[in-house]
């Protein structure tokens, strides 16, 4: 009984930093503390959440199918909401993004693997390398989201070029230009991740109809 | 006996010729339309407008030509919908930043992005064929919209019709969204005209994407209770 509730109570703490996050702080986005303080600090908040709920449902027993869903789901509702200007670059991996997990669910589905994240036969190094050391997964998975939250944390209320605000703090030697190349690393790596998962969860799609009509 | 033409019986076509098929090739079409689209959107509203609305005909194209050069393949559905999601999703992004609230638009795309993932999971946990062949439900707007094609393509028509005339009315500077939509709806011209309508089209989509949620997480969470009972 108690486990259920931390569970229950996880994700809902979780979903209330981010819905809190959108509705309380994004209408006084104009403010400077609320933007560039409780803003990242429900998003942080949100995020911790999820992988504390991810652990304790399993410890737990408890995985639940609508609760796996609605974690991805705010999780790609997330990822986009601290996007503040819709250059092309963002508006394409927000493309990637959502194009490669919707391909790669759906393949799940059909070859009826029990969860994405289970890709044990796949010859691509990288796909073996990202897939088979979970600490791995997450840094690469954390990576994107902070450098999402610090590029938002860097902007300014008027558009700038995304290559000027990176060059500058890159060039300081400081946490924070650490912190923006390690996880700039990590998030390339799970970009080129995401495309190699476009590619082979489109091919098993293809495979799939090919094998269903060579059965008739 | 004349031999007919055609792959030997106990072929498989290749994957590369399921690529190629006609409809499919019409969506790589649609995403390449949808990318140039976005990249001229801030210079050229007029033409951004003109190559995203040719995507959205191309989607109706799609799926006629997979029926009559029967060419229906899975990948060619899934495409249709990630470009359709992502289309929206981009659109919305873009209303979000030059119009206040910008929160409005957001949560139309979490309701899109939700409401369709959430459906697609469920048909799958139940084995549906589509999730439009839905004819057990009890609601009467669900029944309306899914039970009647042209009402259906009313509704969806209206969200980017809508979605395209907010951008088209757009300026530069962030303005307010009731500002835009009461100042155009009191002109009587055909844009108000267009814009009332759409906007009751586009309503009753967000409605239904709202019942759709609620009706596939109850599905996600009676596929759990069903699986525990029968162990």
């Amino acid at each position: 009984m108690a486990s259920f509730f931390l569970l229950i109570g996880t994700i809902y703490v979780a979903h209330f930093a981010r819905f809190a996050n959108l509705t309380v702080v994004a209408p006084y986005s104009s403010m400077s503390f609320l933007r560039h303080t409780l803003s990242p600090l429900f998003s942080v908040v949100s995020f911790v959440c999820d992988a504390v709920d991810g652990w304790a449902a399993r410890k737990f027993n408890q995985v639940s199918t609508f609760g796996a869903v609605l974690d991805m789901v705010t999780d790609r509702f997330l990822s986009l909401s601290s996007q503040r200007m819709p250059g092309l670059v963002f508006l394409s991996l927000l493309a990637l993004d959502i194009a490669s997990h919707w391909l790669q669910m759906y393949s799940t589905f059909l070859m009826g693997k029990a969860s994405h994240k289970d890709v044990k036969d796949s010859s691509n190094w990288l796909f073996r390398l990202y897939y088979g050391n979970r600490m791995f997964m997450a840094y690469c998975c954390v990576s994107c989201e902070v450098l999402y939250l610090i590029l938002f944390y860097l902007s300014e209320n008027h558009t700038e070029k995304l290559t000027d605000v990176l060059a500058t703090n890159l060039q300081k030697i400081s946490i924070l230009s650490f912190l923006i190349a390690t996880s700039l690393v990590g998030c390339t790596i799970k970009q080129l991740t995401n495309v190699i998962q476009l590619k082979t969860a489109a091919d098993a799609c293809v495979l799939y109809d090919i094998d269903k009509k060579h059965k008739q």
